[in-house]
């Protein structure tokens, strides 16, 4: 009789305790098209990282433990703008969240960026690279001072990303195919956010001492690319240098598959950054090569853990909107120095960190922008080889494999 | 590049002109504006996936299948949706693109928003007058070619055919003359939903399949009927391949402009409208009083 | 003395005869009076956010159904003068820096004149051909603007312009109040001479042009009108959203619009305005439970589906149908308790 009151008395109390600690949890909404493979990603590593830092405890706000607790919005933000900003709002002002990370179409992201603004919440971005939106903070830091960028690195940036690699795989193709100036040939989707880097591939290729024999831009959505290639095939070229965000870039891995192009494909390739890549081209995208975040290999201490993880619980290699593990991680060694959540606390100690993520090593500059450096935010590139993502490049970090010529 | 254009333009016009064939015959004979038409060529393609792909079943058994599972989807529909509200075509429209949604949205809660790949019926690529085309692109054509001349057979060779014809024609007459138009209408959606899915599942292993791959061909096929003229099935056919070579034109002519395709296509249908309202072999229907 | 008093008393005598009489005009002024008092006793953001925008769409449904519904242009790419009222306003602003008061008008002004532009290739449309032709007006705007990426934007459209006013209740009220002013003044027009000229336009043109009705005319000031309200509705939604992209020119938004005014009764401008009154809360409303948060738009689908099947003629008239009696002599409508006509005496059943 007694033990039996003993144990509803405990059990009630533990109700009370944690009915307690969930309410004095910290909200952080992750704000994601769903449905899709990016908002699927900005779950999953949300997940991770809130597992991972509720299973040590919480976070520590002032000496107290705290709970995360994560709300998914799905923001739909690829199919309609007002959806995202409706989803924002709600998630601030339904779900009371603290914090908010995420969003991926930069369109739907500089509106939900004003939403976050009025409300003053920290907004930390895992996904759109339109430069405006750090642009933003400089203009009106008073404003915009919320908004920080995790992922990617700002479009400027990707270019020297790109010609960094460019510049690796123009060696090998040196060496390979003994050929002082190795012939490039430029295929960019038409598209705003490609522009400048056209013009840049336009420029430097020559001074890199490599030549290029036509630029083609066909339409993000486009479902044949076999008359650019076909073109590309007649002009000799060896490399084809792709900027490529939409479903053409699969097409395009396909296409070149398809029709045997002795030419190997590197550049942005969005698509080939996802597992499904290979399904999508019916395993002809061999040897297409893209910038990624992601891999097996040791970008920071943290990577490969992380990834190996993450694969084992989600069945996946995760993309770059996954990098909302390391905002959440941004978020905790913040608010545990400055012992407070804060906003207008914790965004001068982010602006001054250095966060060892998982993604990246990265710092902030004066714009809440990345700061670019190859090996800590530059990110890696990939390589599809038999069916496999294989990490080339930066050499220097470890695990990386060489890169594969088409036979 | 003249053989390029010809080829690529000839692949893509064939296509188009299934779905272009089939939306007229629709509307010709029931007088519905089907907006949901290239969601069924969509639903033959991901059908072909999940039995192909998913199911792991033949490809000579998938195909069929998924055709004859997405025409009798149609004819449900058709039944249970349609035809109740025939009598109001504002409703019938609407109705139409509702449906276009609901596939649109089932298959991205059951396969996701991500892109999928289906392999080629028979793989390798050959040369065709210098012009390197992969044997997907010609069992395409071949496809094509014979399903145009099937249906030209049907409706010209067959007694279905007349009556279809007859109701495009005059429903009124056509009843009085003993055809019994509502199942000569609902033989008309089964075919012209059976040539959707043809065009989709030949096609989809050229293409991307993703739930929202209906909106694109959905406008050209728009421009394309308009351009033929409603209801002309000739019409059709000759504006599909118009439309075709035009945008493969476009995009060998201009490399760096092939987004423009599509504002090409549309500028040239509205061009012909202002000169020609009803297309360049549309019928002027009498004003049904 | 008396003439100050003249003003309230015709107010309520238009009350009492007006409105009063028909439960569904009563409807509409208590749901009127509702929205106006609302923030007083409930301020939530996230309400007035939906609200707001709801208003917005409300006065671009209405627009479209004076066009289609009343005139009988069935217009598949109404939100071309949306996405113009937008860019306008959008682009003036930015470029320029002037202020909401200034650019709103603007945009509604060119928006307006897209309409007559649009209106005159389609005189000679009829049906479906119209319907598909206004499709390719939006898509070809489109591209254009992506043609010149660094004056509108690209695909990225125009950001960070100021709201008409601060605080979301200030805007709330901006769109709230000219929602009912302009709904209100379109009613007017349907109800006038010349909305029975747009009626007669779509039920017999040849009739109407025998008549000695310039048919042409009426066309292009219906395309001019819905243009302007369009155009009005755009401007607003893009100072609401500071944000004016290619989104506002998509296809599946004109989908919507034609949506909204079937569903809730063509040819009545307050059906369309029910409509999305009804259905954007709706699907704002799914997406906060989880369970219905993947399949939205499906659960939409199928319940515009149904109200169809059930309500060919769209919301509005099935409800009224249920409410109110034709008179059988004079056509004007009673509430359905009546046993007499409240306007000639006939005996209602």
């Amino acid at each position: 009789m007694s033990r039996k009151l003993l144990l509803t008395a405990v059990a009630a109390l533990g109700l009370v305790v944690s009915q307690g600690v969930w309410s004095q949890s910290i909200k952080i909404a992750v704000l994601g098209p769903m449905a899709f493979v990016q908002g699927e990603n900005h779950w999953a590593g949300a997940e991770m990282a809130r597992d991972e830092i509720n299973k040590a405890g919480g976070i520590s706000v002032g000496g107290v433990k705290r709970q995360i607790e994560l709300v998914k919005v799905d923001t739909n933000e690829i199919q309609s703008v007002p959806d995202a900003t409706n989803a924002i709002e709600r998630a601030i002002t339904r779900d009371k969240a603290d914090f908010l990370i995420g969003g991926f179409r930069s369109e739907a992201v500089l509106a939900m960026q004003e939403v976050a603004m009025d409300a003053k919440k920290l907004f930390l971005g895992a996904g759109a690279a339109d430069a405006k939106l750090c642009e933003n903070v400089t203009k009106d830091y008073e404003r915009y001072k919320y908004w920080f960028r995790i992922t990617p690195t700002k479009s400027a940036d990707l270019a020297r990303t790109i010609f960094a690699v460019l510049g690796s795989v123009g060696e090998q193709i040196r060496k390979d195919l003994k050929k002082e100036t190795p012939k490039v040939a430029i295929l960019s989707e038409k598209a705003a956010w490609t522009e400048a880097l056209v013009k840049a591939a336009q420029a430097n290729l020559p001074k890199m001492k490599m030549e290029v024999v036509g630029t083609w831009q066909p339409s993000p959505i486009a479902t044949d690319v076999t008359a650019e290639l076909s073109a590309i095939k007649r002009s000799g070229a060896d490399i084809v240098f792709t900027i490529v965000s939409g479903p053409m870039g699969i097409v395009l891995g396909r296409q070149m598959g398809e029709l045997q192009l002795p030419a190997v494909a590197f550049g942005i390739n969005v698509e080939a950054q996802k597992d499904g890549f290979w399904q999508a081209t019916a395993g002809k995208g061999n040897y297409v090569a893209t910038l990624d975040t992601f891999s097996e290999v040791e970008t920071t201490p943290k990577t490969i853990p992380f990834v190996k993880a993450f694969k084992e619980r989600f069945k996946k290699t995760p993309t770059y909107n996954a990098a909302t593990y390391d905002a959440i991680h941004i978020l905790q060694t913040a608010i545990e120095q400055t012992g407070t959540i804060d906003a207008n606390k914790l965004i001068p100690v982010i602006e001054k960190m250095e966060s060892v993520g998982a993604a990246a090593t990265a710092t902030w500059d004066k714009s809440h922008d990345l700061i670019w450096a190859v090996g800590k935010t530059s990110g890696i590139a990939v390589q599809w080889q038999d069916g496999q993502k294989v990490a080339f490049w930066p050499p220097q970090t470890k695990g990386m494999k060489p890169f594969k010529m088409p036979k | 590049m003249f053989q390029d254009i010809l080829i690529s333009g000839l692949v893509n016009s064939g296509v188009y002109a299934l779905l272009a064939l089939g939306f007229s015959l629709i509307f010709g004979v029931a007088r519905i504006v089907n907006i949901a038409h290239t969601a069924f060529y969509m639903l033959a393609a991901f059908a072909l996936y999940g039995l192909l792909v998913v199911g792991g079943m033949p490809l000579l058994l998938a195909i069929p299948l998924a055709v004859v599972a997405v025409v009798a989807l149609s004819l449900v529909c058709y039944k249970l949706v349609i035809e109740p509200v025939r009598q109001h075509e504002s409703a019938v429209l609407i109705a139409t693109i509702a449906l276009a949604l609901i596939f649109q949205e089932s298959l991205l809660v059951s396969f996701g928003g991500s892109f999928l790949g289906i392999p080629n019926a028979v793989e390798g690529v050959t040369s065709i007058i210098g012009v390197r085309v992969s044997y997907q692109r010609l069992i395409v054509l071949a496809v094509v070619a014979v399903t145009l001349v099937a249906t030209w057979y049907l409706l010209n060779r067959t007694r279905l055919g007349l009556a279809i014809r007859a109701a495009a024609n005059d429903q009124e007459i056509a009843n009085l003359m003993g055809i019994n138009v509502s199942r000569v209408a609902m033989y008309t959606v089964g075919i012209s939903v059976a040539l959707a899915a043809i065009a989709g599942v030949v096609v989809a292993p050229v293409f991307v399949v993703d739930p929202l791959m209906w909106l694109a061909p959905l406008v050209t096929m728009l421009a394309i009927v308009v351009l033929g003229g409603l209801g002309s099935l000739k019409g059709s056919v000759i504006g599909a391949f118009i439309i075709g070579y035009v945008e493969a034109i476009t995009v060998f002519a201009v490399p760096s402009g092939s987004y423009l395709k599509g504002a090409v296509a549309l500028s040239i249908m509205i061009v012909v409208l202002l000169l020609r309202p009803e297309g360049l072999f549309g019928v002027v229907f009498e004003e049904e009083r | 003395m008396k003439g100050l008093l003249a003003w309230p008393q015709w107010l309520w005598a238009q009350l009492r005869h007006e409105v009063l009489v028909l439960p569904s005009r009563s409807f509409i002024f208590f749901a009127a009076l509702l929205l106006l008092v609302l923030p007083f006793f409930y301020d939530d953001p996230y309400v007035l956010r939906i609200i707001t925008m709801t208003a917005i769409f409300a006065i671009f449904a209405a627009s479209w159904d004076l066009l289609a519904g009343f005139t009988g242009q069935v217009n598949f790419g109404h939100a071309l003068f949306f996405g113009v009222g937008a860019y306008t306003s959008a682009l003036l602003s930015y470029h320029l820096g002037w202020v909401p008061l200034l650019t709103v008008p603007l945009g509604a002004a060119l928006a307006m004149v897209t309409g007559v532009l649009v209106g005159i290739p389609c005189l000679r449309l009829r049906g479906s051909y119209l319907s598909l032709a206004t499709l390719a007006f939006p898509l070809i705007l489109t591209g254009v603007l992506f043609a010149f990426p660094d004056f509108s934007g690209g695909e990225l459209g125009v950001s960070g312009l100021k709201r008409i006013m601060v605080g979301s209740v200030g805007n709330y009220y901006v769109a709230v109040v000219l929602m009912l002013l302009l709904c209100f003044g379109m009613w007017k027009i349907g109800d006038s001479n010349t909305g029975l000229i747009f009626h007669a336009i779509r039920e017999d043109e040849v009739a109407c042009r025998a008549s000695g009705i310039n048919t042409t005319r009426y066309k292009l000031l219906a395309f001019a009108l819905s243009g302007l309200f369009a155009g009005l509705a755009g401007a607003l939604f893009a100072h609401f959203m500071r944000v004016a992209g290619p989104s506002s020119l998509e296809v599946a938004l004109s989908f919507q619009v034609v949506i909204w005014g079937i569903f809730g009764g063509i040819a009545t401008i307050y059906g369309p305005v029910v409509a999305v009154f009804v259905l954007y809360p709706l699907t704002e409303i799914l997406a906060s439970f989880d369970i219905f948060k993947e399949i939205r738009l499906l659960i939409f689908a199928v319940i515009v589906l149904l109200v169809l099947l059930f309500m060919p003629q769209g919301l509005t008239p099935w409800i009224r149908d249920k409410i109110e009696l034709v008179c059988p002599r004079c056509k004007n409508r009673n509430v359905f308790s009546r046993h007499q006509c409240r306007l000639c005496g006939a005996e209602l059943r």
